[in-house]
């Protein structure tokens, strides 16, 4: 199939697909498949922009909530001996901070209110270089944190869940109550300890904003009965993709015994539900594409039925049936470039106006207070393949049936 | 004597209808030698049409063979008829048949497109077609703007366009009135004697028919041969 064939082919269907019809039907259908076909590229384009930008949020503010590798032990018996194991896997390659953390359970009430909360016990100045979440400190402050020795209230900080759910505010003193007690004649009683709320942080996730409180380091082991012990080491490395690998090398620097986990494993089930909503919004959308190459099949069938005596004149001065085949396929073709090329335009120009303007979303209900774009090319090249592969298998029939027109049969009875 | 060019031996082509078989002509012989113009003659419905489309591999025979030269034009598959058709044969219809979308210009150049000649080679063809047919101002005009003499004659240019060895008329003139008939007719024959065509015209005008070199009289499934009359 050479070039001029090939621009013969499009010279026809071109042509066809510009002249006014003697059907104005099949004008009025070859418009909607048009605007159909642009209509279901701009919805696909900007929903998967606004799908991507959420995810891409959503990512920003866990990341930026979260450190990218913990390491831990795997008897779960607490990392002794840390700062000297801190020093050296700072020096791992990747690894840009390391911070030390003492997790634990514990119940923290106010007067008759309570809820379960995760301690972390910090080094607020480590802390600060692996996670973002005292960053976030939106009343209050986090600085009482930075004091050093005892205190006889030792300060705390909670999230804004949690303050919500107990009815604390800043300066109110809770009771932090750990299961890790002191062991007595009559068993393990639960400790207590009395803390001040310095600090109330926002993240804008529940999981974070419903459980996670922070308190010194040294209180935290004070709290849980584990002098100079921690039970995470948490790391934040150069490429946060390749996590999953520099938290193997961190876990053989390390020696035996140790564990990471990953901020991707950690959160694997969240960025599989947006994946799965993306995809289920691809199908959903990509149904109007499917409509609109039912109206390109309908407009050509018609078509090759309005010209079947031409096919009959063309294939009588020598034009093959292959190429005929090409004109209404090509004519099909053109119909969904013409949309696609529409609604990649429409869909991006939107998508970026869209980003431009922030239209506002109500930060309580969607924990953000805009509606994310971020509009992909792969998006645009995955859309634009599926929508011209759809119209293709829609011309299919059509010009089939166009290449089967014999002319003789045809004119015979002109 | 001149070279036969077509050679058609015994033809045969039925039609399937709701009473059985219906037998166009039976056992068709004849041949036409280069540079003659011959005309088919008949009454309505004797077969002349379906005989002309067997002759230019618009359609197969029943039983018979149909030579152009050395090539056995009916045992031709689907793409070498089509290439037949674009480089052996010129066909003009009764009814013009032009494209309407198109211009004069680009409806004669469109055999030569669809070969794959450049556009710029095919029209500069086309526009040589349209001077001979006496079209010179009427190149870029759509064909609803042409008369149905002009269409006809746009109609011949197309068919000549390719330089075809052989030009198969089926009632070039059936449908114009009796002058513009018998304008296209003498432009049919002259342009036969300018570029030494072999031509097979189909008419029902007795008259045109006797301008030809040989009638051919299709009459209840047979051919009969007469010289022309005039």
């Amino acid at each position: 199939m050479d070039g001029e064939r090939v621009r013969f082919e499009l010279f026809i269907a071109a042509r066809y697909l510009r002249a006014k019809r003697r059907q104005a039907v099949i004008g009025i259908i070859t418009g909607i498949s048009v605007a159909g076909v642009a209509a279901g590229v701009m919805s696909l384009i900007i929903a998967l922009a606004i799908t991507n930008g959420m995810q891409r949020d959503l990512q920003d503010r866990l990341l930026s909530s979260t450190a990218h590798v913990d390491l831990m032990r795997i008897a779960s018996d607490g990392i002794s001996d840390w700062q000297t194991l801190l020093a050296r896997l700072k020096q791992q390659p990747h690894v840009t901070a390391a911070a030390p953390g003492l997790y634990g359970q514990v119940l923290v009430s106010r007067g008759a209110k309570s809820g379960g909360a995760l301690i972390k016990g910090v080094i607020p100045a480590d802390e600060r270089t692996v996670s973002g979440l005292l960053q976030q400190v939106n009343q209050g402050s986090a600085a009482a944190l930075e004091k050093q020795g005892p205190i006889a209230v030792p300060p705390i900080v909670i999230g804004k869940d949690l303050a919500e759910t107990i009815g604390a505010v800043v300066g109110d003193t809770v009771l932090v109550t750990s299961p890790q007690g002191g062991l007595t004649p009559i068993g393990i009683v639960p400790k207590y300890q009395r803390y001040s709320v310095v600090g109330i942080f926002h993240s804008g996730f529940y999981q974070y904003d419903s459980t996670y409180t922070f308190m010194r380091l040294a209180d935290a082991q004070r709290l849980f009965s584990e002098p100079d012990l921690i039970s995470v080491i948490s790391f934040k490395v150069d490429d946060l993709y390749k996590a999953n690998e520099i938290g193997r090398q961190i876990e053989a620097a390390a020696g035996q015994g140790f564990q990471t986990t990953n901020w991707m494993e950690q959160n694997r089930e969240l960025f599989r539900a947006l994946k799965l909503e993306q995809i289920v919004t691809f199908i959903v959308l990509g149904l109007i594409v499917c409509v609109a190459a039912l109206n390109i099949l309908i407009a050509l069938t018609m078509m090759v039925m309005e010209k079947t005596k031409d096919i009959a004149v063309l294939m009588s001065f020598g034009v093959r049936a292959d190429q005929i085949r090409r004109i209404f396929l090509f004519q099909g073709l053109l119909i969904s470039v013409l949309g696609t090329v529409i609604g990649l335009v429409l869909g991006y120009g939107l998508s970026v106006f869209g980003g431009h303007y922030r239209f506002p979303l109500d930060a309580s209900v969607y924990s953000i207070d805009h509606l994310p774009f971020a509009p992909s090319i792969t998006d645009g090249l995955l859309v634009s393949a599926v929508s011209l592969g759809v119209s293709l298998l829609a011309t299919l029939y059509p010009s089939t049936s166009a290449a089967r027109v014999l002319p003789a049969e045809a004119l015979r009875y002109e | 004597m001149s070279k036969t060019l077509l050679d058609v031996r015994g033809l045969s082509k039925s039609y399937a209808t709701g009473r059985g078989r219906l037998d166009l002509f039976r056992e068709l012989s004849f041949e036409v030698a280069e540079g003659e113009m011959v005309a088919i003659v008949g009454e309505s419905g004797a077969g002349k049409s379906s005989l002309l489309h067997l002759l230019a591999a618009l359609d197969k025979p029943d039983a018979g063979e149909v030579y152009l030269d050395a090539t056995r034009v009916d045992q031709l598959n689907l793409r070498e008829q089509a290439e037949f058709r674009n480089r052996q044969i010129g066909y003009v219809w009764q009814f013009h048949y032009l494209l309407p979308e198109f211009t004069a210009e680009e409806n004669v150049a469109m055999p030569l497109l669809a070969r794959g000649t450049a556009r710029a080679e095919a029209i500069s063809a086309a526009r040589r077609w349209l001077t001979e047919v006496e079209l010179a101002d009427r190149f870029s005009h759509r064909t609803g703007e042409l008369s149905g003499g002009e269409q006809q004659r746009v109609s011949l240019a197309r068919a000549l366009v390719t330089q075809p060895r052989l030009l198969f008329a089926d009632e070039p003139t059936g449908d114009l009135d009796n002058r513009t008939a018998d304008v296209v007719f003498s432009l049919i024959q002259r342009l036969h004697k300018a570029h030494g065509l072999t031509s097979v015209l189909v008419t029902h005008n007795l008259e045109f028919a006797g301008r030809c070199d040989r009638i051919l009289r299709l009459r209840n499934g047979g051919l009969s041969q007469t010289p022309a009359m005039l």
